[in-house]
């Protein structure tokens, strides 16, 4: 009796680890945010039998922790990865990435937009391929210009930050006379994070970082950044236009009719355009800028490397070039995040396909032309990681009343005192 | 036979040793080697560099600034979670009725993880939405900023912590209290000590023991307060709440500065020492 069941369990494990015998699977690990992956992943494994791949999703703030953490370890997994543009060089330098030219042919390279290639490179050698870049527009609730009696503006038009500022704060309600606002008049969709505010100062002509790549004395606390971030106090804590206290994502509330403006990138198009419950009438119009500065447009977004010392060179590298070209990258854009497309041939697309004829996803059309309009990278740095983080602790620092240049002093001081370690 | 009895205490004692060698004495070790080296960015070789990490922090404002505030809320919390821990144990050893009943709910906070603690309390904190500033506008008080004002957040950070340590440190406290044979504390009152006679000429001397255990171990606790700052302020606003445990996890974590990481937590090593060395030095018994 034992033996016969002994035999019977034998059985049963082999047929259960067959499958795993017969074929030789490679399987590789994908450390990317929690955009619907399925679709991409499904496709490029019945291209690719033979390879299987797992998407490890994780949250924008402990993208860059993990990456640090395992990278820097010098492990294997994961073997592909999201990153984040400015973060590159910083990355190159440490030896994390696998250079990638060579899996790229010429017509590959040349239909990525020429920026983001760039912004993939450092010093002259491709680590990280591009997928998707960005722009900002100005979203706004039709319903809240309606209540103020003035006319929202046009999709072409372009508002200054003194308009916003204004309109923000007639468009602040307390219905219920609690003494707190229940409609907010506007806010940043990034509400502390450089990518969108760096477009503040820059519109003003400030810099993001010195010549050298390391300094921010006299850059980050120069009297545009100043400017710019006086208002940006303001619109918090004198104005009142804006919501203090803990981050949150704007979109949310601006569904549910309670924020009336925010500045935000176009994924929020298809997002609200596909919304069937949404019951706010919306529209976008430009980024806005100063009066007496230029327009600035924040961008960058995603990009893909490779591990440099993952033990799965091939198929990572096949992954990797899935999702960046071709119809990998139309079906990433269209199934997957959403986000602006970083090749031209899929870029193209707003331009023909019928669906970006009529409004609201028309608007997409809108923001593939702001996205030329003086589109502004983030500073390049190999300790872009330290300065992202220290001034988004600096923003949230004035966002919640802290005084504007002594913010912004003790940041050029923390700042400083974290790139000694690359001098 | 004899031999091998001796050595029967070891062997029970093993499991317990080698744990505290893996996960305590190895880590430590690794720390203090660690701080010694630097790590190449370009080549990502490790390279002995003798002092250079610490030499690096102390010439660093912000290792400064977390030290400080370390220090004010070492300070702060651990003589407000000891005084309250003893009061309220002092109060639960009182033998009234639904005593017990009130034993469990104040305990309750210890049933709690210290990070559901701290995201509930931040949640309550809220300016906004906050149910405490909601109290306090219905009092006519204005909304207070909390978490996100440089004067309130370490007082905050502070109430979260004690919401937990305070019901911990007294369950220790009030094993000490009933320690105390009750014919000492009749025959005092028999003699005519007053309630305060007796509290600190016979229970406290009773309770040193207790309490130095209490001092020591609540300050390691609160030198190693981690949880609430990453989930709450993230060292803010302005530092404020930047205890070194947090600089550590940044610079070590978030920055891939191991070198400096483990310098940080190699001097704080050494301050918990010397405080705990001072804490039992004061606290030593006359037995």
């Amino acid at each position: 009796m034992f033996v016969k069941r002994a035999i019977l369990m034998t059985l049963l494990l082999l047929i259960s680890l067959s499958p795993s015998l017969a074929q030789d699977v490679t399987t590789i690990t994908w450390l990317t945010l929690g955009w619907p992956s399925e679709a991409l992943i499904e496709e490029f494994e019945a291209r690719n039998p033979d390879i299987k791949v797992e998407a490890e999703q994780i949250g924008f703030n402990d993208l860059f922790a993990q990456i640090q953490v395992r990278l820097g370890a010098g492990s294997a997994v994961p073997d592909v990865i999201a990153v984040d543009v400015p973060l590159v060089s910083g990355y190159a330098l440490r030896n994390w990435l696998l250079p990638l030219d060579p899996v790229f042919t010429g017509d590959e390279v040349e239909d990525w937009l020429p920026a983001a290639v760039n912004a993939g490179s450092y010093e002259g050698t491709l680590y990280a391929a591009p997928v998707s870049t960005s722009t900002q527009l100005l979203f706004y609730n039709k319903g809240c210009f309606d209540r103020i009696g003035m006319e929202p503006p046009g999709a072409d038009d372009r508002l200054t930050w003194e308009e916003i500022a204004e309109i923000a704060q007639e468009m602040t309600f307390d219905d219920d006379g609690d003494g707190t606002p229940d409609v907010w008049g506007f806010i940043w969709e990034q509400m502390v994070r450089i990518y969108q505010l760096q477009a503040l100062p820059e519109s003003l002509g400030g810099d993001a970082i010195g010549e050298d790549g390391l300094s921010v004395d006299g850059v980050i606390n120069s009297p545009e950044w100043i400017e710019a971030f006086t208002y940006y106090y303001n619109m918090f804590n004198v104005w009142n236009a804006a919501p203090q206290g803990e981050e949150f994502w704007p979109p949310d509330i601006f569904e549910t009719g309670n924020i009336c403006m925010f500045v935000g990138g176009p994924w929020n198009i298809p997002r609200f355009a596909k919304n069937a419950d949404l019951e706010i009438e919306w529209g976008v119009s430009r980024h806005p800028y100063f009066a007496d500065g230029v327009p600035a447009t924040p961008t960058g977004s995603w990009h893909i490397g490779v591990n440099a010392n993952t033990e799965n060179v091939d198929a990572a590298t096949k992954f990797a070039q899935f999702i960046s070209t071709g119809e990998g990258a139309e079906l990433w854009w269209r199934e997957g995040s959403g986000d602006f497309p970083a090749q031209q041939s899929v870029l193209a697309l707003f331009a023909t396909e019928a669906e970006f004829d009529e409004l609201p996803m028309s608007y997409m059309r809108t923001a593939a032309d702001e996205a030329t309009v003086n589109p502004r990278p983030r500073a390049v740095t190999v300790g872009f990681l330290e300065y992202e983080q220290i001034l988004q602790n600096i923003f949230q620092d004035i966002r919640n009343g802290a005084d504007v240049e002594e913010s912004l002093n003790l940041a050029v001081q923390r700042i400083e005192s974290e790139m000694a370690k690359y001098r | 036979m004899r031999v091998s009895r001796q050595f029967i205490p070891y062997l029970f004692l093993a499991p317990a040793l080698l744990l505290l060698i893996v996960f305590n004495l190895v880590p430590t070790i690794a720390t203090l080697v660690e701080s010694t080296f630097v790590l190449s960015l370009r080549s990502g070789e490790r390279v002995f560099a003798g002092f250079a990490n610490y030499n690096r922090i102390f010439n660093d404002p912000v290792f400064w600034k977390s030290f400080q505030v370390t220090i004010v809320f070492s300070l702060l919390v651990n003589p407000i979670q000891i005084f309250l821990a003893l009061c309220l144990s002092i109060l639960i050893n009182q033998k009234l009725p639904g005593i017990g009943l009130f034993r469990s709910i104040y305990l309750l906070p210890i049933a709690v993880s210290l990070n559901v603690t701290a995201i509930v309390w931040g949640l309550m904190l809220d300016q906004n939405s906050g149910m405490i500033n909601g109290i306090l506008t219905q009092w006519g008080i204005a909304r207070q900023p909390f978490l996100h004002s440089v004067d309130q957040a370490l007082w905050s950070i502070i109430v979260i912590a004690s919401w937990i340590g305070v019901p911990l440190w007294s369950l220790f406290i009030l094993a000490g209290l009933q320690n105390i044979p009750p014919p000492v504390l009749e025959a005092a009152k028999i003699d005519g000590a007053s309630a305060w006679q007796s509290f600190t000429k016979i229970t406290l001397p009773l309770l040193r023991r207790v309490l130095a255990f209490v001092l020591v171990a609540d300050t390691v606790a609160n030198f190693l307060m981690f949880a609430p700052i990453l989930l709450l302020t993230n060292g803010g606003p302005q530092l404020s709440t930047n205890l070194i445990m947090y600089e550590t996890y940044r610079r070590g974590f978030l920055y891939g500065d191991l070198g400096a990481s483990s310098a940080m937590l190699s001097v704080m090593l050494v301050i918990v020492f010397i405080i705990i060395g001072v804490e039992l030095y004061l606290l030593r018994g006359q037995d």
